[in-house]
């Protein structure tokens, strides 16, 4: 790009070129953000993270955390890129909760601003507020950690499963789900749950449902209904 | 289905399946709608009919059993996902691959970012009717798929890359076919655009169809190609340069309103922004080792292996053991053809990766599909579904 160096520095709108990132301004960010963190939130670094930063917060300040770290000047971490967990149920020598959530975060505006939030999860309190009103993205993406790994995200509209199968039983992604287990899964999901809800959100409202219609497959096989 | 508008009127609503198994849908994707008429008003989505398992199937093995599987996610780029695995896996380790291997690597990913833009741009033709069109732009893919066939025997699934080099060097005569493809799929795209890009009834099917502002595509988390189409000018492979991408000269290309048209067109010009890329990545392609010499990464040379004790080792312990990357986890990602293709890889010490999630660029795309096509007519709930690109295989994993 011909674009100087100063159009850079008053780069404003989304269509100006960012200033690219470099090794040194990633840590600097890493470094002003833990501090600014670790301040009003009370983070901790993630030890596991040797290469970029991961803070560790707690459950109950995660949605406030969340919500600074989108609007804050310093962080504006404009993209939540995803939401896993981490079962450590294998993980050798492993003491505390079972469970760690982990939420992925970019900034498109502060080039360098990346880092990870982790929350730890108990397995007999697998609890995590949602923040699916916070980023849109994290709608599906706490569906998919949901129907992986078991976790409950408190709040979610519509805490479905989202890869597998609406029958399906368990959580495949945690540790002692076995690789090879086999399930018979047959009906689908006729979904007018979610579509009275979709119509309900844009003011609609139902008179009349329409019947789930599941036919069996013997009967579909003979020909009936 | 009986409702009542917002208005207070009574309507009779026609729920209709779009899906999982449609032409329109270029695999398997479900789209439940509402329509009054031919319009959708609410719409909801389903995937998951492509779910195999990837990142259960991961854990079962070694680190460089992961590549093949990694073709399976989008495998009209299968290249550039092999390269996004290995350089996250390198990243872990903090170092980098031989200067040929670097250059070779820009040079493949970015023939495959175009040749992904062309199977979605001549899909898309298809899906509106331009059946001439579409062939102009998805006949030359072929002669980069002889290409690939040529460098790793296969022409879709090519597991092409290695954490620590590639699978091996190019063949003689590498560098006269990639000359010759770039100048064919140069004249390919500037003729088919010349048929599409100013044509009445292109325009009128995909202006102003399907508009997705920028605060709503980074609310959902959109990054690549359709997110720049809604003009946000973000490209990794400018913002977080990596392979020396920063030496490169190249332009991002930015859209202004972000609907199908500026999606489309998008793909098409950084098409041949990727095309002169590989120019410069041919010019720049000296002999020279293609595989990194520190035998953590990658096993040593037979020939080393026959003379050398230690290099006998490596190749052992590599194959039975894998690569190990140190303990922690790391995310690393790249720009692949449809956006920001990422890895959050959990590694314990050992050979086997602990965890690996995928973080696959169309499936924020495909989050935001209800609210794209909502308020239109179905055949433009079509054709933005074309636009977007959704690869059921990094979609479903």
């Amino acid at each position: 790009m011909s674009h100087s160096h100063e159009a850079h520095e008053t780069a404003k709108t989304w269509a100006d070129e960012p200033v690219a990132a470099t090794a040194q301004s990633r840590k600097d960010a890493q470094g002003s953000l833990f501090a600014l963190l670790n301040g009003k939130f009370g983070v901790t670094l993630d030890p596991l993270d040797s290469w970029g930063l991961t803070v560790v917060v707690e459950k109950a300040k995660l949605r406030e955390l969340m919500l600074f770290l989108r609007d804050d000047q310093a962080c504006l971490f404009t993209t939540l890129m995803d939401i896993t967990a981490v079962d450590c149920l294998n993980w050798p020598g492993h003491e505390g909760p079972r469970f760690s959530v982990v939420y992925i975060l970019r900034s498109l505006t502060h080039i360098s601003n990346r880092m990870r939030v982790k929350v730890w999860v108990e397995e007999d309190d697998l609890d995590v507020p949602s923040i699916h009103d916070i980023w849109k993205i994290a709608n599906w993406q706490e569906r998919e950690t949901f129907d992986q790994y078991g976790i409950q995200f408190v709040g979610h509209p519509n805490l479905k499963r989202l890869l597998n199968h609406h029958e399906f039983v368990g959580h495949p992604l945690r540790k002692d789900y076995p690789a090879q287990r086999r399930q018979k899964l047959s009906m689908n999901d006729p979904m007018l749950d979610q579509m009275e809800a979709r119509l309900k959100a844009q003011g609609y409202t139902i008179l009349d449902s329409i019947p789930e219609t599941s036919p069996q497959v013997e009967d579909v096989l003979k020909g009936g209904n | 289905m009986k409702t009542l508008t917002p208005d207070g009127e009574k309507l009779d609503l026609f729920t209709v399946n779009i899906g999982p198994s449609h032409p329109a849908t270029h695999g398997a994707l479900r789209s439940f709608v509402a329509l009054d008429g031919e319009v959708v008003v609410a719409a909801v989505g389903e995937i998951g009919y492509l779910h195999r398992g990837f990142e259960k199937m991961v854990e079962q093995g070694t680190y460089q059993q992961v590549l093949p599987y990694t073709d399976r996610l989008n495998y009209c780029s299968a290249i550039l996902n092999n390269i996004g695995f290995c350089k996250a896996v390198e990243s872990m380790f903090q170092v980098g691959v031989p200067e040929r291997a670097t250059v070779l690597r820009v040079l493949l990913s970015e023939l495959s970012r175009v040749i992904d833009h062309l199977v979605c741009v001549a899909a898309a033709m298809n899906d509106v009717g331009a059946q001439t069109a579409y062939f102009y732009f998805y006949n030359p893919r072929e002669k980069v798929y002889a290409i690939w066939e040529k460098l790793s025997g296969a022409r879709l699934t090519n597991t092409f890359s290695r954490i620590g080099g590639l699978y091996r060097d190019t063949y003689q005569g590498f560098e006269e076919d990639v000359r010759i493809v770039i100048e064919d799929i140069e004249k390919a795209i500037l003729e088919g655009l010349g048929m599409i890009e100013h044509n009445r009834i292109f325009v009128d099917r995909t202006r102003d169809v399907g508009i997705v502002s920028a605060e709503t595509a980074i609310s959902y988390g959109w990054t690549g190609p359709c997110l720049r189409a809604s003009g946000v000018n973000r490209d990794l492979r400018k913002d977080e340069p990596y392979f020396g991408y920063e030496t490169y000269d190249f332009e991002t290309v930015i859209g202004t309103t972000g609907d199908t048209y500026d999606r489309l067109m998008c793909r098409i010009y950084e098409s041949l922004e990727s095309l002169k890329i590989c120019r410069q990545a041919l010019a720049r392609l000296k002999p020279g080792p293609v595989d990194s010499d520190d035998v953590r990464l990658r096993q040593p040379s037979h020939e080393a292996a026959y003379h050398d004790m230690e290099a006998l080792i490596g190749r052992f312990k590599l194959v039975y053991e894998g690569v190990r990357p140190p303990t922690g986890e790391h995310f690393d990602s790249i720009e692949a053809a449809n956006g920001e293709l990422g890895f959050f890889i959990v590694s314990d010490g050992t050979g086997n990766p602990y965890k690996i999630k995928v973080r696959p660029p169309c499936f924020t795309q495909y989050a935001a599909f209800h609210e794209i096509i909502e308020g239109g007519m179905i055949s433009d709930a079509v054709i933005s579904l074309s636009s977007i690109n959704i690869i059921a295989g990094e979609l479903d994993r």
